[in-house]
């Protein structure tokens, strides 16, 4: 049983994780490109939303390449999300393909599913469930501590004082978090990248902007379709702030370790221009807006599939956020014909005006101060 | 006091309820006219540009009402059956409607989350009748009607006297369907080709459940899984000679359910199918030639299979 699983941000670095913790045989998805977009958008609905094209198209490539097990995630709505799997595996059929599927649903809709998957996939049945459950809490852990590196090459890019620097620290700090396997080994390695990260030269003096990034977690991790807006914004000295990741999508009880705001104190926050969950990442797309205005903000950057359902109506709202908030909101919805040109431009307008609306009220300032 | 209450989106499920429920307030109830060509225009260019067309009709309505009333009442809609839920546009309906302008009069969004049995959202549309000046008894009754109403509109279907000629199914949401100036009269023109339409809401709720509950995963949209059932119910009892699935440009349930009843029904060799994709550009002629052609079809297999009602065999797929 050769497994494949798609690929999303960090998701690869914690499939090799888990592979190793339970002997499985997995086999890494290729990192999307044109051609898997092609092979994606030709197969599935027209009107579906990118991400399923995306992870559509790299399923053909990865059965293509010999992998036998699909897995992919669930969920029960309102978000196209949890219908997914069931799609893919009729379109994937319909081509003759000979796979089995498995949708892992999460442990939050129901506990019995998400271990009844989860047990088809591992190859030793004799795994008890406490152990089960205690090699998932490690990973998971360490899935926290990937993501709160990336959370401070982000805040770092932006100020490094040589080029480069950050992303090679970044690229260690993950090599020694992933040879990290016990809680101790994990704790550990994370001291160690940190300190890693205290080496990098950088500038504080610097003025820099500071930009919220928020959307749909799909193309906000994903390289490929945010025409790598980390380094892109790294590069001209703005200072980054993410509102999803994986660790938090995962994490019970909604805690958000990495984001640093419970999922409570982020409905808080959004309730007064959206005032009920709309699934996917639609709420947190707002409340992290409000939260990241209300800590001066320069600037905020939504990015959203062509269509996603919560995401629109975070888009309809956030209007209404930008203008009684006084922070400026850039939409960007991507589909498999967004260019990159076009995407950097009206980013470089973004970032101009942020800058001009930094030395106006620079300017105001000084004006009240003397 | 005036209470405005668009005629779109769930209008066309729950409206004579919610009206009931003003009606028994004593409020005076204003419902916007039937949608037209100038609603759209107006509603698509306020909305989000990305939104479903349905959204678009529903923003045209909260903009027609703008002057006209003094509250509008936009109910927020979580499910309509037990383990579903409805589409997030409804979630974040009364959400949207305040972003379009903010010279709107308030809005009022009371939930409806049929979902939740111990039924606490009843409390909020009491809130509701209060702030609309009923009394204690006179609030209480009005949300139990309501409540009432609701229930049996969700395990009852809309019985209509039966029509002359091959039945055609329509499967799409009923604010589409019903709303002909958005589906561009779909019915008449079914009609006027000698067919019987039957959407829907006149299968019995029950009987879809069964239905959908054959599908290898759940259909977690409350609506959608009602249409699939529906789908299913026509096809394997061959009671329609064959089925027209209506979504809208950028319906979000409509793209998966619309994939998933392609390849069911074609694996099952069922009764043709044809989706139609409606929106805010969507032209007549081009609809009625996609549905005479479909029409024709369907009355030329019928007669090659010896006048036998409903075609067998491999699905025919126009479209």
């Amino acid at each position: 049983m050769t497994i494949a699983v798609p690929r999303m941000g960090n998701l690869s670095q914690i499939i090799r994780d888990v592979a190793r913790r339970f002997d499985l045989e997995t086999l890494e998805t290729p990192p999307f490109s044109e051609q898997t977009m092609e092979i994606g958008s030709a197969l599935a609905p027209e009107f579906a939303c990118l991400p399923l094209k995306a992870v559509l198209g790299s399923f053909v490539q990865v059965l293509a390449m010999g992998a036998d097990t699909l897995v992919t995630g669930g969920g029960h709505g309102p978000c196209r999300f949890g219908y997914y799997g069931e799609i893919q595996r009729r379109i994937l059929e319909r081509e003759g393909k000979q796979f089995r599927m498995v949708v892992l649903e999460p442990p939050s809709v129901s506990f019995k599913a998400f271990h009844d998957s989860l047990r088809s996939l591992l190859p030793r049945q004799r795994v008890r469930l406490p152990t089960l459950l205690n090699e998932l809490s490690q990973t998971l852990s360490k899935v926290v501590v990937f993501d709160k590196l990336e959370k401070r090459a982000l805040a770092l890019r932006g100020l490094e004082a040589e080029p480069g620097a950050v992303d090679a620290a970044l690229e260690e700090a993950q090599a020694i978090v992933a040879a990290a396997f016990t809680r101790k080994e994990i704790e550990m390695a994370r001291l160690e990248a940190e300190a890693r990260f205290r080496q990098v030269p950088i500038e504080s003096g610097r003025p820099h902007l500071k930009v919220g990034l928020v959307g749909e977690i799909f193309v906000v991790l994903e390289p490929f379709f945010n025409f790598d807006i980390d380094r892109w914004l790294g590069r001209r000295g703005v200072v980054v702030e993410r509102s999803v990741n994986i660790a938090d999508t995962a994490y019970p009880m909604g805690r958000n370790p990495v984001f640093g705001y419970t999922e409570r104190a982020v409905a808080r926050a959004a309730d007064p221009y959206l005032s009920h969950e709309v699934g996917g990442d639609g709420l947190l797309t707002v409340g992290a807006s409000v939260i990241f205005a209300r800590r001066g903000f320069d600037a905020i950057v939504h990015f959203l599939p062509f269509t996603c359902m919560p995401e629109v109506i975070a888009k309809g709202v956030l209007g209404r956020v930008s203008s009684e908030l006084g922070i400026p909101v850039l939409s960007l919805s991507i589909d498999e014909q967004t260019g990159r040109a076009g995407v950097q431009t009206r980013l470089e307008a973004l970032v101009d005006l942020a800058w001009s609306n930094r030395k106006k009220g620079a300017a105001r300032l000084h004006a009240v101060l003397s | 006091m005036r209470v405005g209450v668009p005629r779109a989106m769930l209008f066309h499920h729950y409206g004579e309820h919610w009206l009931h429920f003003l009606e028994k307030l004593g409020v005076e109830a204003v419902v916007s006219e039937a949608t037209t060509g100038s609603m759209i225009t107006n509603g698509a260019v306020h909305a989000d540009n990305e939104t479903c067309l349905p959204v678009k009709v529903f923003s045209g309505h909260m903009l027609w009402l703008k002057e006209r009333v003094d509250v509008v009442l936009v109910p927020r809609v979580i499910s309509e059956q037990y383990g579903t839920l409805a589409c997030p546009k409804f979630m974040g309906l009364p959400d949207l409607a305040r972003t379009l302008d903010p010279d709107l009069p308030p809005i009022l969004s009371p939930r409806i989350h049929l979902g939740d049995r111990r039924y606490l959202w009843a409390r909020e549309w009491y809130g509701v009748a209060r702030a609309l000046g009923g009394t204690r008894l006179g609030s209480a009754t009005a949300v139990a009607g309501l409540l009432y109403g609701l229930e049996k509109h969700r395990v009852q279907a809309v019985a209509r006297p039966p029509e002359e000629g091959m039945r055609i199914g329509v499967a799409g949401h009923l604010y589409n369907v019903h709303d002909s100036r958005v589906s561009l009269g779909l019915l008449d023109r079914v009609r006027g080709m000698g067919a019987a339409p039957v959407t829907v809401d006149q299968v019995l709720p029950s009987r879809a459940r069964t239905q959908a509950a054959t599908l290898s995963r759940k259909i977690f949209w409350g609506y959608e899984s009602r249409l699939a059932g529906a789908v299913l119910h026509w096809s394997r009892t061959r009671s329609v000679s064959g089925i027209l699935f209506v979504t809208s440009f950028a319906c979000g349930p409509g793209s998966m359910v619309g994939a998933l009843l392609e390849d069911q029904l074609a694996r099952e060799g069922s009764v043709p199918l044809m989706t139609i994709t409606l929106d805010e550009h969507a032209a007549e002629a081009g609809l009625v030639t996609r549905l005479e052609a479909f029409t024709d079809m369907l009355k030329r297999s019928s007669r090659a299979a010896g006048g036998r009602l409903a075609p067998s065999g491999a699905p025919g797929r126009a479209g």
